[in-house]
This record gives C-alpha cells, structure tokens and sequence, in this order.
C-alpha cells in the first residue's frame, strides 16, 4: 500500500484544547469511529442492523452534547482559566461562527440521524428518541446559541 | 509545516480519545467511590475548578517516570541517572540510591561547559573562595560586584551591542523586561511558537499580543498592516509602539528563524525587534555569536536582544544586550534588577570564563575546536538519523534534533527503552507541543566524542525498530521523498 504522508500547515491557534481539531485526519477519525461503535454495537447486543445505528446515535448524542456543549474549560491549568466560561464547542476555531469544522461538526448527528431512522423504517420508539437527539444537537450548534445559556442552566 | 503519515495521524487520535475515555471513566468511578466519604473542608472553594487537572492526573501521571528524573553528576556527556520505582503504578515515585551511567542527550550542554573545564573550573573555585557563593542582596544595593560589571561589558561585546544588563534566571529575563518595556496602548507581536517565558511577559505586561504564524514572514506583514490599520482595540488610535518577538532557535523545532527577511518586514513598518537567542547565543555562527553571525545581519538592526546563560556557556541567568539608553532605562525600572537578588558571583565567573574560552581570548583556540566540534556532532548526528528513517525536525547546523514520535504511548516506550540502554533522553508532549506531535529532543554538544555519538545512534536505530518510529523509507526512497516535498515547498 503506498505510504500516504499529509502535509499542512495549521492555522496558529493558540488554545491547546481546540488546536487539535485542526490537523489532518480528525474528520476521518471520527467517522471510522462511528463506524467501528456500530459493528461492535451489532456484535455485543445481537441486535439488528436498525437498532444498532439507533443505540449508535444516542449514544453518540450524549457523549458529544455532554463534552462539546455540557462541560467548560480545558483539561490543564496552563491557560490560567481564560476559557473557564466557554464550553468546546464555543472555543473551537477561536469563536468564529460557520467555519468548515463546524459545518462538519453540524452535518454529522444529521447524517446519523437519516441513517437511524432510516435503517429502523421510522417505527414510533426510536424515531422520537433519534428525532429529540438530533434536535438538541442540532440547535445546540447553531450560531445563534453561542455563548446562550437558556434558563441559566450551566451558567457559571 | 507539518509532515507525517496519515495512518499515523489517524491512529495518534485514536489514541488521545481511547486515553481520554479511559481518564473519564476513572473519574467517573472515583466521584461514585467518593460519594460516601465525609466532605471535612465544607465551605471553601475546591482547589481546581472542574477539569483544570485532568490532563494531569489521568495521562501525564500515568508517564511520569520518565519526566523530572533526578541526575547525580554533573551534565556532561555521560551523565548519572538516579533509579526510581514506583509502587502505584506511577501516582508516587521513589528513589533508591541507585545509579544508571546513561550517555547524556537531553542536556543543553552545546559546548561542552557543563561539567569542569581546564580553564573555567579553577577560576570558579577562585572566585567561590572570594566572593562566596551569593551577593546576599540586589544590585542597586550590594550586590554589583567587579566580576558583575565585567560580564556586563563582555556579554555587550560579544554579541556586538552598546550595552547588557544581566539576571539571575533566564525566565525571568523575559517575562520581567517585556512589561518594563512595553505596556497597555502597545502592540507585541510573537511568533506563535515562542516560549512560555515570552508568553507570560506578554500577557503581564498589559499590551495587546498577537499571533503571527510560525517562522512566516508574509503573514507577519499581513498581521502588521491588519493591526497597524486598526489600531488600538476600541479607541482605534494609533498604537504607542509595537515590538515583533521571535527566538534564534526554537527548542521544540530546532530550526532557525527567518531573521533577514522578517527584519526587512519590521523595518518597512517601523516595528521594533526583540531577538531571544536562549539557544542559538554561543552554538551557532562561525565565532559562536548566535544568529545574527550565522545568518548575517548586523546585530545593530535588532532592537534588543536577549539571551540566556545556561545552554552554551554552563551557568545560569539571562541578559539583555541593547543600546545604552534602553539599558540604562531597563536598569532604573525593571523590577527583577531593582527587587531581586543579583547573579551568584562563582555564575557570574564561569560565564565570564565561557566567554574568554569562546573568544579565544584564553591563549588557546579550544573555542573554535568545540565550535567546529558541534558543528560536525549536530550535521552527522542528523544525517545518520535521516538515513536510518526517523522524522528529524530542525535545520542545517542546528545542535537541537526532535525526532517525532507522534502516538502518546510511544514517549514512555522510547523513553524507557532507551533508559534500559543506557541513553538518556528528553520526551516532550502535549500541552508543550502540539497534541499530534509528540517528541523526543536530542540536543547534540561539543563533548560527545565521535564513539558516543556512534553509541547513540545504534542504541536509538534499535529502539527506533522496536517502538515504530522510523517513518519515513530508508534511502532511496527517502531521496524521493524529500524531492517531491521541495516541488510542494
């Protein structure tokens, strides 16, 4: 197989928790990990195929809300606490709204969501549940909601 | 410019996130484990907020052995190494009163003055014997000694300023004299990989800092003529001054900086220039006069210039070699010579005896023998690594080397591998590299004799094959490789 080597040159960012969103390879590596949640989904319950893709989006709903929207800050003390207010997704790419990670960032829950529903023939249980998911992250990524915290909840 | 293959790549991040879930469970199963215990401090604030240690605590402790070992000699080639063992899977470590003889690569030990040396050590001794071995106090009070105000004209000299002023901490030096110079109104601009010492003078001096991306010339102009046409952030009056930082050699790139080309940017747009020459200052250059010699331009061009003492001339301290005015200005307000305590004299001497040996002013040319000797240390030491398929960061003549390793579990494995061979080096990581890039810095000097660096090599070329890091094909192919990469450049 031919050797492929990348060569970037990465915008500077100087927030090292975000930073590593911007190399090369990151999108491709969440995919395949999605990809490999739902074979190993298949294999440990047994389920059929729609199933699988439904427990994969949930599951996926929750982590991803919980690290990009739900907690603040960085995981080291370095910054001195300059992103204490912000959760990830607020952080990445400095702020700016609608860059390409975003979009991406945007467009797979969406994805995930068709391939759920879709594979469970929209049967009444797992749409609903695939539906809120997808509607929750979805807003949650909007660039409206930057920096909102509705009701005070998770405020500081 | 980032090179490395892209399984690599996908599999680094694989790792950090197989790392970070684990640390998250861990978490997760200590908060249920803790619920039950008694909070006894109830009412004060928690120490860390949230997640402020996490990266400590579940991926830098779980590596920790092969950070902050403790040495037992001095820093020469061959250095001593204290064993330690840990009981707790590396939370707590413990030393034992053994000793490891490892072939020293992580010391910056550029010109070999790190351990005794005939004409340094005994008028160290010298000097302990009459000075002793501190001032006692800070240098507006007593403790401006001879020895003080020599090495103050000799710095200047050697690296061909008016005037230097010293200190004790080559820290310090940097993040004390940027907010002495420069304060709110005033514009710092800093190349985006400079040193966390740079950082936090930026940060406390109050002044707007930007960013310009690594070693890049073009975006330094663009990031110029963006900032000088906004101005100040919310007045938008012109800025009171605006200084460019940027370093001789980066410690994690081993590269040089672009000097010419960006001083001709700064001088179009009438930005001064702070040049920190921590690691290039006596290593590079033909006389051993840093960046400025190697790469020619006139030391005059360059606004201030800072360097440090403890890499090519085996002490400790940093100075400040400027025009009279600015030095005479830094001397009455920078509160590290006015508050704190001044160089220890024996320091002093051993930099001042560096010097003379570099300048040949000692009746010997061994300056110019250990010059030319890690001269042809780095250019060898690179090339074998090159042909033996590492990733070699760092440019011609530069006595730093990081070898990219790239996955998070491949720093302990050649850390400790190499240890069990007897070499000791360096392993960086994230949060003082990218989080992709992860390192092992190999900082060449002038005393490791031509079997030392054979020694080296081999024991690197095996460790190399057993923790996967030769990434690149070997030879001939290499060759091809490194043409299509000077097309895309």
């Amino acid at each position: 197989m031919a050797k492929l080597y990348k060569q970037t040159v990465p915008p500077p960012d100087m927030n090292k928790n975000t930073e590593w969103f911007m190399y090369p390879g990151v999108w491709t590596i969440y995919i395949l990990i999605l990809f490999f949640s739902w074979l190993i989904v298949l294999s440990i319950f047994g389920c059929n195929a729609g199933m699988a893709w439904t427990l994969v989006n949930l599951f996926h709903s929750v982590i991803t809300y919980y690290f990009f929207h739900w907690k603040k800050g960085t995981p080291f003390a370095e910054d001195q606490g300059m992103y204490n207010n912000l959760t990830w997704w607020e952080q990445i790419d400095n702020g700016k709204q609608l860059t390409r990670n975003r979009k991406f960032l945007t467009v797979v829950p969406v994805v995930l969501y068709l391939i759920a529903s879709h594979t469970t023939d929209y049967q009444n249980p797992w749409l609903v549940l695939n539906t809120f998911a997808v509607f929750v992250l979805v807003i949650a990524k909007l660039p409206n909601m930057h920096k909102v915290r509705i009701f005070g909840i998770n405020a500081d | 410019m980032v090179r490395l293959p892209y399984f690599t790549a996908l599999t680094t991040l694989f790792s950090y996130g197989l790392l970070f879930a684990f640390g998250q469970m861990r978490d997760l199963f200590r908060k249920i484990l803790d619920l039950p215990k008694s909070k006894k401090v109830q009412g004060y604030a928690p120490i860390c907020l949230g997640l402020e240690d996490f990266y400590t605590r579940r991926l830098y402790l779980r590596a920790q052995d092969c950070f902050g070992r403790p040495i037992a000699s001095a820093p020469d080639s061959w250095i001593d190494v204290v064993d330690r063992y840990s009981n707790d899977n590396n939370k707590t470590l413990h030393r034992t009163s053994n000793i490891t003889k490892c072939l020293n690569l992580g010391s910056y030990n550029y010109l070999g003055f790190a351990a005794a040396d005939e004409y340094c050590t005994p008028r160290v001794i010298e000097s302990l014997k009459q000075y002793s071995p501190g001032t006692c106090s800070v240098r507006v009070d007593g403790g401006t000694t001879k020895l003080h105000t020599e090495l103050e004209e000799l710095a200047a000299r050697f690296v061909g300023k008016p005037a230097a002023i010293l200190f004790g901490m080559g820290y310090v030096t940097n993040s004390a004299i940027i907010p002495a110079l420069i304060g709110k109104g005033g514009l710092i601009i800093s190349d985006s990989l400079n040193h966390n010492s740079i950082v936090n003078g930026a940060r406390g001096s109050g002044a707007t800092v930007r960013v310009f991306q690594h070693n890049t010339p073009s975006h330094l102009e663009e990031v110029l003529r963006e900032q000088i046409a906004e101005g100040q952030p919310r007045t938008h009056r012109p800025w009171k001054k605006i200084i460019v930082i940027l370093e001789g050699i980066y410690s994690m790139e081993g590269e040089l900086c672009k000097l010419p080309e960006i001083m001709a940017v700064c001088k179009k747009y009438k930005a001064y220039t702070y040049l920190d020459e921590a690691h290039s200052i006596g290593a590079i250059g033909k006389t051993g006069r840093g960046v400025c010699e190697l790469l020619g331009v006139d030391p005059a061009d360059v606004d201030i210039m800072m360097g440090t003492f403890t890499k090519s001339f085996g002490s400790c301290g940093g100075y400040i070699a400027a025009s009279k005015e600015i030095i005479q200005y830094l001397k009455h307000t920078c509160p590290a010579h006015l508050y704190g305590t001044s160089m220890s004299p024996p320091a002093v001497q051993q930099v001042i005896s560096a010097i003379k040996v570099i300048l040949g002013e000692d009746g010997s040319n061994r300056g110019a023998q250990k010059l030319a000797q890690i001269r042809d240390n780095s250019n060898f030491f690179r090339s074998e690594l090159h042909k033996m398929g590492f990733e070699v960061l760092g440019d011609e003549d530069s006595p730093v080397m990081p070898i990219m390793l790239y996955n998070p579990a491949k720093i302990p494995a050649f850390s400790r591998e190499c240890l069990k061979q007897n070499v000791a080096v360096v392993t960086v990581a994230f949060p003082a590299t990218p989080l992709l890039l992860a390192r092992a810095r190999i900082c060449i000097s002038a005393s490791h004799s031509r079997e030392d660096l054979m020694k080296g090599l081999e024991v690197l070329s095996k460790v190399g094959d057993l923790v996967g890091i030769k990434y690149f094909p070997v030879e001939s192919e290499n060759s091809h490789a490194e043409a299509k990469l000077k097309k895309l450049e």
